[in-house]
């Protein structure tokens, strides 16, 4: 179960890991069935206020459309899936979908009946408008957009069909419809579908249970049940999203009462809130995992063994203990523990922590220790620098790591960076050696556009791996027509980049939640994927 | 001197490192980012865009934010006058905190009142705003809940009474950032004042030692106080940028350092013309003010 008591003690489940791995993977799971939390019967009205770091953009496919936009855009909006309790794809606006036998093509049967909140119908012709004027519209550069490559045209059969034309097949298409792919209307955006400002900073027409009814800049965005929603009604009257940047202040907020639920980033502050009355401390999975990339365009980390000596050499359970509080577990593959029908936990002791271990594969891979302890090949000593963006956690980490590289022989400089300009250099430029960074993805263990070698040097392949093995393992993921073919070809996946490690996996961390104890029926997924459920939500009477 | 800071400027954040948030995200594609920085027009060479502004500028067209599309012009208009009653408010609470604490040190000059008042603004000057902001929180909203968190209105209400409730905790860490400054400038121009020959005259005179204060000492003693708070209306502006930040106050501090950390052009190049317009508005009030307080200084 995911609702942790309150004397739930992180610190215990790392031994646990290292006990039983299965036992906790089980106990950091959300139930199959999102079985409720909750005792006794739902109950309607009342608010739910929930704290954002910023004014959001209301139009899922705007490149500004960042962090802070998720949560409403999920609400309002609707894709043609969403995703389920078990992070498979669950029927949205579309309520079945069928394969072609070659695969490429899909069709989507969509819900009758639906209407957007203006009154007008929702139809096959705003799916393709979508996908056709803004998604595949290469100039507009929308965001998610790269997600859709495989996508050729969508094309209306009727009024309540589409069919999805394929370049190549894509099996994950469905999971990746459940993610950030909000539907938008035709009606409203056909002359501008990404800057039409009353839309996108004020109150847009959408399908979903709640509906915008007023955007305040710098505030709040308050929401209402929308009444001409096709699903069961809402319990909530109101949800509101307040702006409140600072961290800190969110944390007081909740405590004073202010809010309903918020995503604890801060975990130090953890203890501060358990002991709130009125609070209630949840820990959630995430699909995220993070990673060290070495730069393969540097000799130097194109042997397999140097790179395992270095995860040898990086005390993970540390990271995760001292940075998220026991919130995480050691990461030795992409596919991360919330995708449960695809994690392998048998890899997760496959590089314990080991220093002589990591020096055994250096000195096989030619380092040797050389005058005052550092490492040194061809008489050049084993040093680089490590580009660090100040987001989250990543400053503390990456002086851990450098601390653990330097017990055996590596030193790595610390080149710290305002994020943008970080962005700007390790992203953009691909100037870089090392730097440490995470990646979060849609619900499905298809990985291709961060590790196929067509995404070296330009895509989201950060440390230009290319593997030709591993390319055709990620097609194959992506041809398999089946759910037992996919695990399989996945299962050899994760053995394969644990071996290799195109990246260097550290950990998968969990998300905390804060929740005031009188919201019920929040399903135990992190919170930017429970907000999809916000209809079953519901507040006890005090 | 407001186009030389807008050059400057314009200039500036366009030679720092990085572009705009929507392309440096870090889940966008290459792709995707040269058709965004196309759409922007950042493809362009910087005089030839500067140029451009200035011409729509003068006609009071400030352009569009890369961010949100809208009209700079309407950001800011948007969130100025949150601004302004944020730091109208602190600048009244250290002036009319600040003088009397100023003047009463410095007629107890060496005692224990002034020992503990000079403790206590070295104390002011030295917490950083965010920290008192938070505390502030905690204190009155948290554990006392006789004060509203943050925002500048309830999620309900919007009265004059629940607006001003709203602006007590921020005005008062805003305050901070000047008062021990006022302070200090009050009780050293004070002392210089009370030890003029004229003060001596107007005491033997029999005059009330209230008059003397008032009338004669404070009058000529708040002549380069005037002058210091001027000098600290930037300073002020400044601080607006991280009490709005503790607070959720949706001003304009705020608003830049969105725009800086998303590489906002046009935003803050409209943000800095519309400060550097404050700043220098602020030190010609200075200067009108000098001519009230002190007849001996006129504009000719």
């Amino acid at each position: 179960m995911q609702l942790l008591p309150m004397s739930f003690r992180p610190s215990a489940c790392i031994l646990v890991v290292a006990l039983a791995v299965s036992a906790c993977t089980g106990a950091g799971q959300p139930a199959a069935s999102g079985a409720p939390s909750a005792q006794g019967q739902p109950v309607a009205g009342g608010t739910v206020t929930i704290p954002i770091g910023a004014d959001p953009t209301l139009n899922p496919w705007s490149p500004n459309a960042f962090v802070e936009s998720l949560f409403i855009n999920r609400v309002i909006f609707e894709g043609l899936t969403k995703p389920g309790k078990d992070l498979a794809p669950a029927p949205d606006l579309a309520t079945s979908w069928t394969i072609a036998p070659d695969g490429l093509s899909w069709t989507f049967k969509l819900r009758d009946g639906v209407k957007w909140t203006d009154g007008k119908p929702f139809s096959a012709d705003d799916v393709a408008f979508t996908f056709n004027d803004i998604v595949l519209k290469k100039e507009l550069g929308a965001q998610n957009a790269a997600s859709y490559a495989a996508v050729k045209s969508v094309t209306v059969v009727d009024p309540t069909t589409v069919r999805f034309d394929l370049s190549r097949k894509f099996a994950a298409l469905a999971s990746f419809l459940a993610y950030n792919s909000g539907i938008v209307p035709k009606h409203v955006l056909s002359a501008d579908p990404l800057k039409t400002t009353s839309f996108n900073k004020g109150t847009p027409v959408s399908t979903g249970p709640f509906k915008v009814e007023k955007y305040t800049s710098g505030q709040s965005v308050s929401l209402v049940r929308n009444d001409s929603y096709f699903g069961p009604k809402p319990y909530l009257d109101k949800v509101v999203f307040t702006v409140v940047p600072d961290p800190n202040t969110q944390i007081a907020q909740a405590l004073s009462g202010d809010l309903t639920i918020m995503i604890l980033d801060n975990k130090a502050a953890v203890d501060r809130v358990k002991n709130a009355s009125g609070l209630t401390v949840v820990s959630r999975p995430l699909v995220q995992y993070y990673w060290l990339a070495l730069n393969q365009t540097d000799s130097r980390f194109t042997d397999v063994r140097v790179r395992q000596a270095f995860v040898h050499a990086i005390d993970r359970k540390a990271i995760i203990k001292s940075v998220e509080l026991g919130y995480g577990q050691v990461a030795n593959s992409p596919i991360t523990p919330a995708l449960k029908a695809y994690f392998d936990p048998s890899l997760s002791e496959k590089y314990p922590y080991d220093p002589p271990k990591a020096k055994e594969l250096l000195a096989a891979a030619g380092w040797t220790p050389g005058a005052n302890g550092v490492l040194q090949k061809d008489g050049k000593p084993f040093q680089f620098t490590m580009d660090v963006g100040q987001r989250g956690v990543l400053e503390p980490v990456n002086a851990l790591i450098q601390q653990d590289l330097k017990n055996v022989g590596v030193i790595a400089d610390l080149n710290t960076m305002e994020w943008n300009a970080y962005i700007q250099k390790d992203v953009v430029r691909r100037d870089y050696t090392a730097t440490v960074n995470w990646w979060t993805y849609p619900s499905d263990p298809d990985v291709f556009p961060y590790y196929h070698s067509s995404a070296a040097g330009k895509g989201f392949n950060i440390p230009g791996y290319q593997d030709p093995k591993l390319d055709d393992l990620l097609v194959q993921g992506q041809s398999a027509s089946d759910l037992e073919q996919r695990k399989a070809v996945y299962k050899q996946l994760q053995a394969y980049t644990s071996e290799t490690l195109p990246y260097l996996f550290l950990w998968y961390p969990q998300e905390i939640d804060v929740l005031s104890s009188s919201l019920q029926g929040v399903p135990e997924l992190g919170l930017r994927d429970a907000v999809q459920y916000i209809g079953e939500w519901w507040l006890a009477k005090k | 001197m407001v186009v030389f800071a807008s050059a400057l400027t314009f200039f500036f954040v366009n030679l720092a490192p990085g572009g705009p948030a929507s392309v440096m995200r870090f889940d966008v594609s290459a792709e995707q980012r040269e058709a965004l920085i196309h759409r922007m027009g950042l493809d362009r060479p910087v005089p030839e865009r500067y140029v451009e502004w200035l011409a729509a500028a003068v006609r009071g067209d400030l352009g569009s934010s890369l961010l949100t599309d809208e009209p700079v012009a309407q950001r800011i208009g948007e969130r100025l006058p949150n601004t302004l009653a944020l730091a109208g408010s602190a600048l009244l609470l250290s002036v009319g905190a600040g003088i009397p604490i100023g003047v009463v040190q410095a007629l107890r000059r060496g005692r224990a009142v002034d020992h503990v008042l000079s403790l206590l603004s070295a104390v002011g000057l030295a917490v950083p705003v965010f920290w008192l902001g938070i505390v502030l929180i905690l204190v009155f909203a948290v554990s006392l809940h006789v004060l509203p968190s943050a925002g500048v209105t309830g999620v309900a209400s919007d009265s004059l009474g629940d607006r001003l409730a709203h602006l007590v905790l921020p005005a008062v860490a805003l305050a901070t950032t000047i008062l021990p400054t006022i302070v200090r400038f009050v009780r050293s121009s004070t002392i210089e004042v009370l030890d003029e020959d004229y003060i001596r005259t107007a005491t033997s005179k029999g005059l009330s030692p209230r008059t003397v204060i008032t009338r004669h000492a404070l009058r000529n003693a708040l002549i380069p106080v005037v002058s210091a708070i001027g000098a600290l209306v930037p300073r002020l502006l400044g601080g607006t940028v991280v009490t709005e930040a503790v607070f959720g106050w949706p001003g304009m501090g705020r608003l830049a350092l969105e725009a800086a950390q998303g590489r906002d052009y046009p935003l803050v190049t409209g943000l800095t013309v519309v400060v550097a317009a404050i700043a220098v508005a602020a030190s010609l009030a200075v200067d009108l003010a000098y001519t009230r307080i002190d007849p001996r200084i006129r504009l000719t």
